[in-house]
């Protein structure tokens, strides 16, 4: 009899087993996603893309970010709150390649799987890395901005950075200087770094022209550091502008000439392919490499098909 | 070397073709279930899902409808420039845009790109960057034609990027000269409100609807900015092939159901994706119960034919195991079993074959009885052709001798003796009868011994009516004397005592002063056949020792202790049963 109660309990206890591991399925993954700053709409895109992704994973994701960009104690305060909550994952755009080590070594050491997105580490290997080609971007923009002199003609940058201490930012000056390296009568000037600061690329801008009025080139390689950049530049077409960001004032210079070209990394796709990696790992795959877009815009080309969908993205 | 395979036991046998049976007929019905279910389900999916695509569609064609309906009214407003100033029909139609959030502006233009009118005061763009435009160009051709562009990031004021949908149209207006002239009606809306009109129709958890034009371009996606960043393909081929209707097909791995249908107004088709493994979720869910009920099914069955055939079986193994029990040669149970008819009647016959062996082992053991009877009746026919030989032969003596008064006491005790002997048959005379017996047969043999020896018969009171088998006292005397006191030099005694002895048992005491006898011998006389037997020697006892034994069991019988020249004592030991009346028998 007893045996004859266990058999027919069988399809009973095999029933709830199946409920059981479906609601263990639709456990959806707990992701962290720290960014450099709250505001800009390189993060703010970084975002979308995240956003995106969620819909297509049904990963649970949370939003952190500091006020200033440089503001890399923060991040790390952040990611102790990620290791605290027991987040599966975490994102992470790094504000300063040395400082996050330790804090990453510590959530990867409490099974928190961690992708960087956009910028990394020196030491601390993260799980897996989502960034652009900036040795490519930088060679191509050098390009780009080398087409507006003639050949003979000297040239004299300035290029203004965000952060000097993060890995996307070093390798996209490290490429530039290369580039000038290359080329005859080209040299960069000077080599500053705004901390996102609208006021302090500005004032970099202003004392280094006026240091230096053979400058003919201005890199400025963030959207606030190019607000601040194309404040600081009277009506002199002598002076090339290239920058990096996709903000309506970034892009109204560019219809006013004051920019000559803009950068755009697809920040976008940033984001997505980050929670999308993030997902993999904890589901046990291994992410595809590859790297994220961008693309170079002038004032011919903004309106053009291709360019439209990444200049204008934050618009629709 | 092969073993021979086991046979089934019928319990198993029945077991196994009920549940194949059934089992068989569950997963037939299951299969024809599951087939008709899956298949209703796909009906119904598609249904539901070409439904959606119909909504959306008929959505958007209301949306496009409003759009025309503005347009003609602007259009109409367009020809009373005459009779209305700028500025009035201006406000109405501003009074329009204002009023819908998903009109960004509305601009007459003419051929040559100057603006007529305008709901918006922003800066304008150069005219030559605004005849460029695809939609400008597109409708241009013919009064009526209408053009509505996909999604695109608006250029007509400077400093604003709003992305954009644009309706245009070749119209006629009255210039300033009071005249028809031809001029482009433009009416920019805002992407969101088709996307609005496709996120809201839900295909599946992920499916999604979007539209591309006759050229089979997208105007319109919701995975626009992944398409852009190649993180999300389309399968536009494949909707190019088929122009209109419904088709599945796998793409990047998933089955798709794939329903096309035209938009009215704008020459865009509407395209609907539903992912069949979201749309046949209800069916998993359905394989999941159903493949749980069927092993709960299976379980069932097999329990239930298994007790089925134990209902059958157990009567068979019941009357197999009395059947064992009747093997073993315990018949007190009665064989008979219930159940069905078959085994019921297969019982009976088997209890009447029992009945019927039981009735002849009775049988059996009744003629071992009488086997048994007729051996004691030989026994007991051996001890008197012994004694009737002796008794006359010294009866011949006497009468040679002229003793006449030895003879009448011989002859008269030999009668008592044979008065005694035959009982009337009875095995079973009272002890007094027995010592009786005993005394007439001393006193002939003491006639005979010529008084070489004396007698005693003592018996404690109330012992004389305890039943014994008959003739077991005489022959143990007779050997007393034939071995024992016919040897003595000097007078023997014989002396005879019977006694109760607690608990149960009466007690015959033969004692004498014969010669007696050494060990071997009295460890032999009672056992069957010793070769050192001679001459007869101790047959007599040893047959009524058996006799005792055969009678009452294996406690009774005789007790023998001798010692050589001083005499034996046998003791015959034989239970004490309730008294009998003696036997009358006629003088």
């Amino acid at each position: 009899m007893k045996r004859t109660i266990l058999l027919l309990l069988i399809p009973l206890l095999l029933l709830s087993g199946c409920s059981r591991n479906q609601q263990d399925t639709n456990t959806p993954y707990r992701i962290a996603v720290i960014t450099m700053m709250q505001g800009g709409e390189f993060w703010g895109a970084l975002k979308n893309g995240a956003r995106s992704a969620r819909l297509a994973t049904g990963a649970v994701l949370e939003f952190f970010a500091p006020v200033n960009e440089s503001d890399y104690s923060g991040q790390i305060a952040f990611v102790e709150e990620a290791i605290a909550q027991e987040f599966d994952a975490i994102i992470l755009s790094p504000s300063h390649h040395t400082q996050l080590e330790h804090v990453v070594g510590k959530a990867r050491s409490a099974g928190i799987k961690v992708v960087f997105a956009d910028t990394g580490l020196l030491q601390e290997e993260p799980d897996f890395l989502i960034t652009a080609d900036y040795q490519m971007i930088g060679k191509h923009v050098a390009e780009h901005a080398f087409s507006h002199f003639s050949e003979d003609e000297p040239i004299n940058a300035l290029i203004i950075g965000s952060l000097p201490n993060t890995t996307s930012m070093t390798a996209l000056i490290g490429s530039l200087e290369t580039a000038f390296h290359q080329r005859e009568n080209a040299r960069i000037n000077s080599v500053a770094y705004s901390f996102s600061s609208e006021v302090l690329a500005h004032d970099t801008a202003v004392r280094a022209i006026k240091a230096d009025p053979s400058i003919n080139l201005i890199f400025a390689l963030e959207e606030y550091t190019a607000h601040g950049v194309a404040a600081a530049l009277s009506p002199d077409p002598k002076i090339h502008f290239i920058a990096f960001g996709n903000t309506q004032h970034e892009i109204q210079l560019l219809e006013a000439e004051v920019i000559d070209a803009l950068v755009v990394v697809n920040s976008f796709n940033l984001g997505y392919r980050s929670v999308l990696a993030a997902v993999e790992l904890l589901e046990g795959k291994r992410p595809v490499q590859k790297l994220v877009d961008f693309a170079l815009v002038t004032k011919e080309s903004m309106f053009s098909e291709e360019h439209q969908h990444i200049l204008f993205q934050t618009f629709q | 070397m092969k073993r021979k395979k086991q046979p089934y036991s019928i319990m198993t046998l029945l077991t196994f073709a009920i549940a194949v049976v059934s089992i068989s007929f569950t997963l037939l019905i299951s299969a024809i279930l599951y087939s008709q279910f899956s298949s209703r389900i796909k009906e119904n999916a598609t249904v539901s899902t070409r439904e959606i695509v119909r909504q959306v569609n008929a959505n958007l064609s209301y949306y496009t409808n409003d759009i025309l309906t503005i347009a003609t009214y602007a259009r109409d407003l367009a020809k009373q420039t005459n009779i209305l100033p700028r500025e009035e029909i201006e406000n109405r139609l501003r009074s329009i845009v204002d009023s819908r959030q998903d009109i960004v502006c509305l601009v007459l233009f003419d051929l040559g790109g100057e603006t007529l009118l305008s709901t918006s005061d922003a800066p304008r763009r150069p005219t030559e960057e605004i005849l460029g435009q695809t939609w400008f160009t597109r409708a241009i051709g013919g009064e009526g034609n209408f053009y509505f562009t996909g999604p695109h990031v608006q250029q007509l004021f400077t400093s604003s990027y709003p992305w954009v949908i644009t309706y245009s149209q070749q119209i006629s207006y009255t210039n300033k000269q009071g005249e028809l002239s031809q001029g482009l009606l433009l009416i920019d809306m805002n992407s969101w409100a088709v996307s609005e009109l496709c996120q809201s129709a839900k295909l599946g958890s992920s499916g999604y609807v979007y539209f591309i034009d006759n050229n089979g371009k997208i105007v319109y996606h919701p995975y626009q900015q992944l398409i852009n960043s190649n993180l999300f393909n389309e399968d536009i081929e494949s909707v190019q092939e088929h122009i209109f209707g419904t088709f599945t097909n796998t793409f990047e791995g998933r089955e798709r159901l794939v329903i096309i249908d035209t938009v009215n107004n704008a020459r865009w088709r509407i395209v609907g994706v539903a992912y069949m493994d979201e749309l046949m979720a209800g069916l998993d869910q359905y394989t999941t119960v159903m493949l749980i009920i069927l092993a709960f099914c299976i379980i069932t069955t097999i329990l239930i034919a298994r007790t089925v055939s134990a209902y059958i079986s157990r009567p068979i193994k019941e009357l197999e195991r009395l059947m064992n029990s009747v093997e073993r040669g315990d018949f007190s149970s009665p064989p008979t079993v219930g159940g069905n008819q078959e085994v019921a009647a297969l019982s009976q016959t088997f209890a009447a074959m029992v009945q019927r062996i039981r009735q002849l082992m009775d049988d059996i053991v009744k003629s071992q009885e009488m086997k048994r009877k007729f051996e004691l009746d030989a026994l007991q026919a051996k001890i008197n052709p012994h004694f009737l030989y002796n008794t006359l032969d010294s009866v011949v003596w006497m009468a040679e001798q002229n003793d006449t008064s030895g003879v009448i006491t011989m002859v008269t005790a030999l009668a008592r003796l044979f008065r005694i002997s035959i009982s009337k048959g009875r095995d079973i005379i009272t002890l007094g009868e027995e010592l009786e017996h005993v005394r007439n047969y001393l006193i002939i043999q003491q006639i005979r011994y010529r008084d070489k020896f004396q007698f005693s018969i003592d018996m404690e009171p109330g012992v004389e009516n305890l039943p014994t088998i008959k003739l077991i006292v005489q022959p143990i005397v007779e050997n007393a004397i034939y071995h024992g006191i016919k040897y003595l030099q000097e007078m023997g005694h014989l002396d005879i005592k019977v006694f109760k002895k607690k608990p149960g048992a009466v007690i015959i005491e033969i004692r004498d002063n014969g010669v007696g006898m050494d060990e071997q011998r009295l460890n032999t006389i009672l056992t069957m056949s010793s070769p050192s037997q001679k001459n007869g020697e101790g047959i007599g006892v040893r047959n009524v020792h058996q006799r005792i034994q055969l009678y009452y069991g294996s406690d009774y019988g005789l007790e023998i202790s001798s010692e050589l020249d001083v005499g034996t004592l046998v003791r015959l030991v034989i239970p004490e049963q309730d008294p009998i009346q003696p036997i009358k028998v006629a003088h």
